[in-house]
């Protein structure tokens, strides 16, 4: 099947008629099994475009298309909805119920799911993210990357072709934030999910397979993150930076030593500057 | 002004079946002029620690100690205190509520009974410290504004106070990069200018491009302090209390393991220079 997993064509979206776009004209086409990392400053329309994809907000102007279906059309909204789950930056606002099992079977009552088809798909989603031991546990005595992980099971347990996460990281510790990326990195490699990752983080950028940068509404860049970040000057003048590493790459260059351009973690640093000591 | 904590510990609901103790027996001065980051892990005790510092908590045993006078004493006057230490709680934009930025930012001011022209003058040179136009944006609602100038409102009604010592709980989190190093700049000034902070963080990153100095809380008590340069070399006791250090820390450590050896460094620029040296001069190095 050619068709993208989920189309943006032209998309404009106004928070009220006649203020500024919010979104201007983008175009995007997102396909299955993709991992995109959408970045931009904050205000830059980021989050905007997450509430559009599952029909939260309904374009302005130009179509939102998630598997062939339109966002505008209420017709799909529940279908859309289902396939397309969305996570939020703070953990404790996405919290439903005293017990984390109730928790994640939360969505499947909404959907009318049978009850006794329940326990499967609640085991399974809560395996998916390592938190199938804390089923009967109290979700507000875990830590924000645990219940980040419980909101992410939410969504799995309905089985989704697409998950977009809007700074599921930003309110977390360093361990928090490789958990629930971890997390999403595998449910895209081994599920084939497709995964829509907002973030600040230019190293969680890194790991995406693809790179999308948002200015004041519009889509300016697109490609690999080492096609990218591999552009400093241009991605600063977006407010944005590139990976510490990279950035370092960058100041190595100026000092005279050639390397690449487009490093991107500690680990191609080290192999780099191994292979250049054998060189010299 | 210094602010001595005097074996302080801390423990909620005490008592009760949920009691948690999150502080124990801390020591710890924050000197005149230090730019203090405190780092641990979630829970570790370090925004319990920030509300003892201007008394928004009280130490179930011990003291805090500002300029050698308990805070806690019945003879403290704790308004006094409460202007002299500000604290910046975590997304602080969360809590602006007035209808202009000039009215938003004046609310301490005004609180401490200043006069009309006071407030005026604390609020202009709040916003010049913090960098906000005070001609383009005093009159304007604060929501109005990015989520970065709007974090820099929220900390400039903090400076308008004039506090001696400003205490900052993640003051970073959630913004992008341009907004992050504008704020990390603010704060360098305010420090060069003689305000002693004291500085929660999760980056890493940021602790290395402003600290003076570093303490680590673990489960509630301060098992380090030292030098930025100190603290970061000890890269696996670190990684064993779920901590990260600074990307430059962590590919000096990976090199070291690779035999290849750099002098003590924690910022980039720092190991950009010497990985420059290093590899130029490689021939005679590498082995």
């Amino acid at each position: 099947m050619n068709q993208a997993h989920i189309s943006l064509q032209n998309l404009c979206y106004a928070y009220e008629e006649g203020a500024p776009l919010a979104v201007d004209s983008v175009s995007l086409d997102i396909r299955r099994g993709e991992f995109v990392a959408l970045l931009g400053h904050n205000g830059s329309g980021k989050s905007t475009i997450a509430k559009l994809l599952n029909g939260l907000y309904t374009p302005t102007s130009g179509k939102v298309l998630v598997s062939g279906m339109d966002t505008a059309d209420d017709r799909n909204t529940w279908e859309i909805r289902k396939r397309c789950g969305m996570v939020f930056q703070n953990p404790d606002n996405q919290i439903v119920a005293t017990v984390v099992r109730e928790d994640v079977a939360f969505g499947l009552e909404n959907l009318g799911v049978p009850s006794e088809r329940m326990p499967r798909l609640i085991d399974d989603a809560l395996r998916a993210v390592n938190m199938l031991e804390f089923a009967d546990r109290a979700p507000h005595l875990l830590s924000g990357g645990q219940k980040q992980r419980i909101a992410i099971a939410g969504i799995l347990a309905m089985q989704p072709e697409a998950i977009v996460l809007d700074e599921a990281t930003a309110m977390l510790d360093p361990s928090g934030r490789q958990e629930v990326l971890e997390t999403a990195l595998r449910l895209n490699r081994e599920r084939g999910v497709t995964v829509v990752w907002i973030t600040h983080f230019m190293e969680e950028a890194a790991r995406a397979s693809r790179v999308a940068v948002m200015y004041k509404g519009s889509l300016v860049m697109d490609g690999s993150p080492r096609e990218i970040f591999s552009q400093v000057e241009k991605i600063r003048r977006f407010r944005l930076d590139v990976p510490p590493m990279t950035r370092l790459s960058a100041m190595l260059r100026e000092r005279g030593v050639g390397l690449r351009a487009d490093i991107l973690t500690a680990e191609e640093m080290l192999e780099e500057v191994r292979a250049l000591a054998h060189k010299a | 002004m210094p602010i001595k904590l005097d074996s302080l510990s801390h423990t909620y609901q005490e008592g009760s079946p949920f009691q948690a103790t999150a502080l124990h027996d801390v020591d710890l001065t924050i000197e005149d002029h230090d730019l203090l980051a405190l780092i641990g892990h979630t829970g570790s005790g370090k925004s319990t620690l920030a509300q003892h510092l201007n008394g928004l908590l009280k130490p179930t045993s011990g003291r805090v100690l500002l300029d050698g006078q308990d805070i806690n004493d019945k003879s403290t006057d704790r308004r006094a205190l409460r202007f002299a230490v500000g604290l910046v709680f975590q997304y602080p934009e969360h809590q602006l509520f007035e209808e202009t930025v000039r009215k938003d930012i004046g609310f301490g001011p005004r609180n401490m009974g200043l006069e009309e022209g006071e407030i005026d003058a604390r609020v202009r040179e709040a916003m010049d410290k913090t960098g906000l136009p005070y001609d383009e944006i005093a009159e304007k609602s604060p929501f109005e504004l990015s989520g970065g100038q709007m974090r820099r409102v929220a900390l400039a009604g903090v400076l308008a106070m004039r506090p001696r010592i400003l205490v900052l709980d993640e003051p970073t989190a959630g913004l992008d990069p341009r907004a992050r190093d504008f704020l990390l700049e603010d704060i360098r000034r305010l420090h060069k200018g003689g305000t002693s902070v004291v500085m929660i963080s999760h980056s890493m990153d940021d602790v290395a491009s402003l600290a003076t100095r570093v303490a680590v809380l673990e489960k509630g008590r301060l098992v380090m302090q030292g030098s930025p340069g100190e603290i970061f070399s000890r890269v696996e006791e670190l990684g064993r209390m779920g901590l990260d250090v600074p990307q430059a820390s962590k590919l000096r450590h990976l090199l070291f393991d690779a035999g290849i050896e750099l002098p003590e460094c924690y910022r980039l620029e720092e190991l950009a220079d010497s990985l420059a040296d290093y590899l130029k001069g490689g021939a005679e190095h590498a082995g």
